[in-house]
């Protein structure tokens, strides 16, 4: 007792009765110590020591950053033209004018642009007049007259008086830092509005997966019976249809269009959500605290509301960002078949689709949006791995 | 077991049937009659053609009709080309694809297992690492992807295979990597993760304690049972080949069935991708069926309800 009186703190005894109740602290006192881990805090803390992961976590927020804060940053719109300047690299080849001051390149057309030494493009030269017998056209630099002389592959700017080839560099585009394509537009910018597009169907699919899954799913494992046999007849014929065709089929009963996408995705993506569903309610609504729920007499409502949705939250997440890669998958695909967007919009696979044609000229035109598209889907990839990893409650340690 | 395959015939025709008419109710939803184009024509011509198409009738009785004529193997005609057949499009257009698709397959099967093994075998070790560092950059990355780079290296840069052309056995080297590279990375991880687990069971240890080298352990004991996985992703791979192939076939200019579907998509032949859709929608139904059947004739303990 004398323990006891010293662990209270205080000199007195709580009270007369040694089996009576104790103050609220002295029953602190016998918690056991160690923060409490919420479920959500728990997963965080398993997910975390994964460092693919976090960085794929890390990647989509870069990602999304990049697609919703990017155009507030660039002074091109994604459907900016110019003509002049069209299918130029990130990296220019260019040749150093004599005095130094800046250097020349040479646009597909057969133009020269000036560009600055910071590697910023500055003004198109004025031609003069062409020369036929020698294969060069002149242009006025300053007064002085500069040639593009074209009788030999690749093409070079040299000094008519001289006759000397100019030096020839390499200089970083700060213009356009990822080039332009075949209509001169700005490739980050566009790369930014693709990214956003991705994004948007992404999460669209996910939401409407959500709402149809987890209603359609829920149900039906809840009410069992007829009706569950049924609801999953009909998602069993679903599901042998082929989605992809029927992504297709009903991209052209709405005409291409981002709307059209989206819808598409979400009215065929469902399925696995509600399969998903269904089988974790059917196992959880045998367990005791749900039939404590129903003896209380907890609405139909408040037991998968409240109870049985939460608890299979865990596979909902997981089925979730399974499914985030092939909802983006499925809209670059669509893109890349010429069946999605409609030009000037930019989406990652029509920027892919546009760049095939000129592959072997200009490769950074289609390995640019590739990459990024590979980007989302291992971000993707990886934090669904690591959150199955992290909800299963098998590898708890 | 009879009784399970027969209820999936009918699940598999009531599906077929579903199909048929969920095409045919989207084709004829989307606005505008078949026969609108860029040239005008005059009322007259446009109800003669609708007569000539039987387009006047209600649309119960095309459906009927549809029916009826799908039943006899007859797709119908094209809208956009005049005097072809949905039929002539999927006799030129599929066994260019199938018989990509059937090489694509064997690649995928003698290309995964294998890796699948030896990533198995290798747990932990650097074989191990680099297969699944292949498999997983194949699943993540899109077909249409590793298609362009490979075109890029082999065809532009390093000029050893043709960019399009299946005359020779070099072509079909490129589109079928590159139809294959998903399946192949997926099925080399399921290989891997199902031989691991069976390697772990009791009846191994048993064929060790015998005295079995380790190569008769692995493909006589641990292989049976561990390639039944496999087989039951066989059906949907099938499934995935075929519609990558819409891609793949455009990439490598392949006059396949693919191609097809996708420019009388873009072209709204409304006919060809009705007929299309159905045939390909048969053919998938009819191998993942077939799988099944395959599957469980392989695995005596399997029995279905």
């Amino acid at each position: 007792m004398d323990d006891f009186t010293k662990q209270t703190g205080g000199g007195e005894l709580p009270c007369e009765n040694p089996w009576g109740m104790l103050d609220a602290d002295s029953r602190d006192m016998e918690k056991l110590s160690g923060r409490n881990r919420s479920f959500f805090s728990d997963v965080w803390f398993r997910f975390r020591r994964k460092p693919t992961a976090v960085a794929g976590l890390v990647m989509i927020l870069v990602l999304v950053l990049f697609a919703l804060l990017g155009p507030f940053f660039t002074k091109y719109s994604y459907s900016d033209q110019n003509l002049d300047l069209v299918n130029i690299p990130p990296l220019l080849p260019v040749f150093e004018a004599e005095d130094g001051s800046c250097y020349f390149y040479i646009t597909q057309s057969l133009k020269v642009v000036t560009v600055n030494r910071d590697g910023t493009l500055d003004r198109q030269l004025t031609r003069l007049r062409e020369d036929d017998k020698q294969k060069m056209i002149y242009f006025d630099y300053n007064g002085e007259e500069i040639v593009i002389f074209y009788g030999m592959q690749p093409y070079v700017i040299a000094n008519p008086e001289t006759r000397m080839i100019m030096e020839r560099a390499k200089v970083w585009n700060r213009s356009y830092i990822l080039g332009t394509d075949t209509l001169g537009r700005d490739i980050l910018t566009r790369l930014m509005y693709g990214t956003r597009v991705s994004m948007l169907v992404a999460f669209i699919a996910v939401l409407v997966n959500l709402v149809i899954g987890i209603i359609y799913g829920g149900i039906s494992g809840y009410a069992g019976g007829t009706a569950d046999n049924i609801m999953m007849r009909i998602v069993d014929i679903i599901s042998t249809i082929p989605l992809t065709l029927y992504v297709i089929l009903i991209m052209v009963l709405l005409g291409s269009g981002l709307h059209s996408i989206i819808i598409a995705i979400g009215t065929v993506y469902w399925v696995d959500m509600a399969r998903v569903v269904r089988g974790q309610v059917l196992t959880l609504k045998q367990q005791e605290f749900v039939i404590a729920s129903r003896t209380i007499g907890s609405s139909t409502k408040t037991i998968l509301t409240q109870h049985l949705i939460p608890n299979a939250m865990g596979s909902i997440l997981v089925t979730v960002t399974m499914l985030i890669p092939s909802a983006i998958f499925m809209e670059a695909f669509l893109g890349y078949l010429g069946i999605g967007l409609q030009p000037p919009l930019a989406s990652l696979g029509t920027m892919c689709n546009d760049a095939t044609e000129n592959l072997k000229s200009c490769p950074h035109q289609l390995f640019i949006p590739a990459l990024v598209i590979c980007m989302i889907m291992f971000a993707f990839n990886f934090v669904g791995d690591g959150l199955r990893d992290a909800l299963d409650p098998k590898l708890k340690k | 077991m009879v009784k399970y395959f027969a209820k999936r015939f009918l699940i598999m025709l009531a599906a077929l049937f579903l199909i048929a008419l969920i095409t045919f109710v989207i084709m004829h939803a989307v606005p505008g009659s078949p026969f609108t184009g860029e040239k005008k024509i005059s009322p007259e011509i446009q109800a003669a053609l609708e007569a000539k198409y039987n387009l006047d009738d209600p649309l119960p009785v095309q459906f009927l009709d549809y029916i009826r004529g799908l039943l006899h193997g007859d797709f119908g005609p094209s809208y956009k080309y005049t005097g072809k057949t949905v039929n002539d499009f999927i006799y030129n257009g599929f066994p260019v694809s199938a018989k990509l698709g059937l090489i694509t397959i064997v690649f995928v099967l003698l290309t995964a297992i294998p890796m699948g093994i030896v990533a198995a075998v290798k747990t932990g070790r650097w074989q191990d690492m680099t297969i699944m560092a292949i498999a997983t950059i194949g699943v993540t990355i899109p077909s249409f992807v590793i298609a362009s780079l490979l075109i890029y290296v082999f065809a532009y840069r390093l000029n050893w295979l043709p960019t399009f052309g299946l005359d020779s056995w070099k072509g079909y080297v490129l589109p079928v990597v590159a139809l294959g590279g998903y399946s192949m990375s997926y099925l080399a991880r399921l290989m891997r993760s199902s031989l691991l687990e069976v390697m772990g069971q009791d009846y191994i240890r048993t064929a060790r304690a015998k005295g079995l080298s380790e190569t008769k352990v692995i493909l006589r004991h641990a292989m049976r049972n561990a390639l039944i996985p496999i087989v039951t992703v066989l059906g949907p791979t099938v499934a995935g080949l075929l519609t990558g192939s819409f891609v793949i076939e455009k990439i490598f200019a392949i006059p396949g069935l693919g191609v097809h579907f996708v420019n009388s998509v873009s072209q709204r032949d409304y006919t060809t991708i009705m007929g299309v859709t159905i045939f390909y929608a048969a053919f998938l139904l009819a191998m993942v069926f077939l799988v099944d059947i395959f599957y469980c004739l392989i695995d005596p303990r399997i029995k279905f309800e």
